[in-house]
């Protein structure tokens, strides 16, 4: 009886281990949207600042492409839109994942009364 | 438990120290991330200073960097453009002002930063101290205690909150009502009457406990024409709400011993239609005593209603003080309280019989605020005369007369509490057959039974929109029917 419930706390354990690498790997990805959301905040910024007659460039691989300033400011204004939709939907994933590993929280708790339980009438029996 | 407690309180300060740690760690964190930031503050700083100073000369001699090791002489040339990275490998070439003004730009973001930073930090050092004061308190060692007091959950049984109680009422109707109780016992019968009632009250209020459950079980039986006389007591006082109770509890202390059934009751009756409409105003003249007469049964109910204490009191004596009242009231004074008329206050009833106009040199008992003041012809008339169908008009149109009596009595509410009605309401309900026994439905109730109705401000409303309903039919129905003390009185006149 001892045993079953033993494995059981093992695989349940793995699998909230599992989920919580999911979700830390979720933060993380969160993260960095964030902080490419703040570099683009700059640059629209800074593009703001700029006049038509700076040349802008983009760095595409090893090649410095010139660039339009207003095509760079809408540039920067569609990345900035798609970096927070980004978010948004990792936001959700996020709220979804915590929800399950708290429900595998608890699932392992009573899993481990259960077997504390179980432990205590072994010892008992012998 | 007490393991418990003491396996927890060493847990305590470890989980303190820990929280102290943890805390710690985050200052240093911040601190970390202010001192980068401070470098970066730095280094734009110096290129600030560096633009400001390049486009002094059109070219300059350096030394350029070849390679990670080499150095090769060289010029600096067009040293008014200037590429600048915007971030996200985006470039743009200004000159030295306008770097300038980005450079600017970025030194906001970066103070911006540090500032949040320091805030942080000193948000965490507050909560260290914090932390430490916690620790120092949970060791027992500082100058603070940590005041621990063990529940004993099974030695006291948690004793039940009187406030809780049905029957306690709030305490301020109670003592308005007490008061005006007070003034007219202490007239009529003197100390006597107060002793009797104090004790009286406290047996009320714990009778009334009892009956509530039994209540709770009758008002199931309960129907509309309820000819058992318990029944209707009981049902009309579960269905009163509760506050009326501990006003009548006080009126009880007067003497009668269902007379916080009864006032319950007669709080009913102040209420909106209920269905026992006629049981109000068999309720108003009982007085508690085992006997109901209804007047739409001919058959008198004997009542014997436990209400503890005084469980004997006979109807046929509560009877003969009844007219005894009557009769004094009718000599007694034009106000509504005619303490020196009323002697024999054993009953709430006795009280109603306070509140009485005298119209024509007659004691006519105040109508009830919930009966419409028009229907004059509203009469607690003989067992032996109304049918029970004049009973259902009478208690339909009572009903929805006794609406708008609420609104005069709320309104002379404030006038009269204590005081005892001072209004001239036409009362054509005639009490003074108090107790012949005869339950007359649809009786207006004395205005002593507006004040007890205080609780209920949704009364007023509904009494206006029944006011013009019921007045076209009270002065159409008032011909019709003519009790036997209408009569009486029409003679007289």
């Amino acid at each position: 009886m001892a045993e079953a419930i033993q494995k059981k706390l093992q695989s349940e354990l793995e699998k909230y281990q599992q989920m919580q690498k999911d979700v830390s790997k979720s933060m993380s990805a969160r993260q960095k949207l964030e902080a490419q959301v703040t570099e683009n905040n700059i640059v629209k910024e800074e593009l703001d600042l700029l006049d038509t007659q700076n040349t802008v460039y983009k760095l595409i691989g090893p090649v410095l492409v010139k660039q339009d300033l207003e095509e760079a400011k809408a540039t920067v204004a569609k990345r900035l839109e798609y970096i927070n939709g980004e978010i948004q939907r990792y936001e959700t994933l996020l709220k979804d994942m915590e929800k399950k590993s708290d429900q595998h929280r608890e699932v392992l708790s009573s899993l481990q009364q259960e077997y504390q339980r179980a432990q205590g009438r072994a010892v008992g029996k012998a | 438990m007490a393991e418990r407690d003491n396996v927890n309180v060493q847990q305590v300060p470890q989980g303190v120290g820990r929280l102290r740690v943890e805390h710690e760690k985050v200052v240093k964190g911040c601190d970390d991330q202010i001192q980068h930031w401070e470098n970066v503050k730095g280094d734009y700083e110096a290129l600030e200073d560096r633009l400001k100073t390049l486009p002094d000369k059109v070219s300059y001699d350096i030394m350029v960097p070849f390679g990670p090791l080499a150095f090769m002489p060289g010029k600096l040339v067009h040293t008014n453009e200037i590429t600048v990275l915007l971030g996200d490998n985006w470039f743009a070439k200004c000159s030295s002002k306008q770097a300038q003004t980005l450079v600017d730009h970025r030194k906001k973001h970066v103070q911006s930063a540090l500032d949040d930073l320091h805030k942080t930090r000193k948000n965490f050092e507050a909560r260290v101290g914090f932390t430490e004061d916690l620790e120092k308190l949970s060791d027992g060692k500082g100058k603070y205690v940590d005041i621990r007091e063990e529940l004993d959950v099974m030695g006291c049984k948690g004793k039940r909150r009187v406030a809780l109680k049905p029957h306690s009422k709030p305490k301020a109707e109670a003592i308005v009502k007490m008061e005006e109780e007070e003034q007219e016992r202490l007239t009529a019968e003197g100390s006597r009457r107060g002793v009797l009632s104090e004790e009286e009250l406290w047996a009320r209020l714990d009778e009334l406990e009892a009956d509530e459950e039994q209540e709770d079980e009758r008002d199931r039986r309960f129907d509309g024409v309820n000819t058992n006389g318990t029944n209707d007591t009981t049902s009309s006082s579960s269905e009163e709400e509760k506050d009326g109770e501990g006003d009548e509890a006080d009126e009880a202390s007067k003497g009668a011993t269902t007379m916080p059934l009864n006032g319950s009751q007669v709080n009913g009756t102040a209420l909106p239609p209920r269905g026992d409409g006629k049981e109000e105003e068999d309720n108003e003249e009982e007085d508690g005593l085992p006997t109901i007469y209804f007047s739409h049964t001919v058959e008198p109910k004997k009542v014997r209603i436990n209400t503890g204490k005084n469980t004997m009191l006979k109807f046929s004596e509560m009877k003969e003080q009844k007219q005894q009242a009557k009769r004094k009231k009718k000599n007694g004074a034009s106000n509504g309280h005619s303490h020196h008329g009323l002697h024999n206050i054993t009953s709430p009833t006795d009280i109603y019989r306070m509140f009485v106009d005298v119209k024509n040199g007659e004691p006519v008992p105040r109508k009830s605020i919930l009966k419409s003041r028009s229907r004059e012809n509203s009469v607690c008339s003989d067992t032996s005369e109304s049918s029970a169908a004049d009973f259902e008009e009478r208690r339909t149109l009572g009903r929805s007369l006794s609406h708008d009596e609420n609104t005069h009595s709320d309104t002379s509410d404030g006038i009269t509490e204590g005081d005892g009605p001072s209004e001239d309401l036409q009362k054509p309900t005639s009490r003074f057959q108090a107790f012949s026994g005869t339950v007359v439905e649809k009786e207006p109730i004395p205005l002593s039974v507006p004040q007890l109705i205080i609780a209920t401000p949704t009364l007023p409303t509904i009494p206006e929109r029944k006011l013009e309903e019921v007045a076209p039919e009270a002065p159409r129905e008032a011909p019709k029917r003519v009790s036997k003390f209408k009569a009486a009185r029409l003679q007289h006149k």
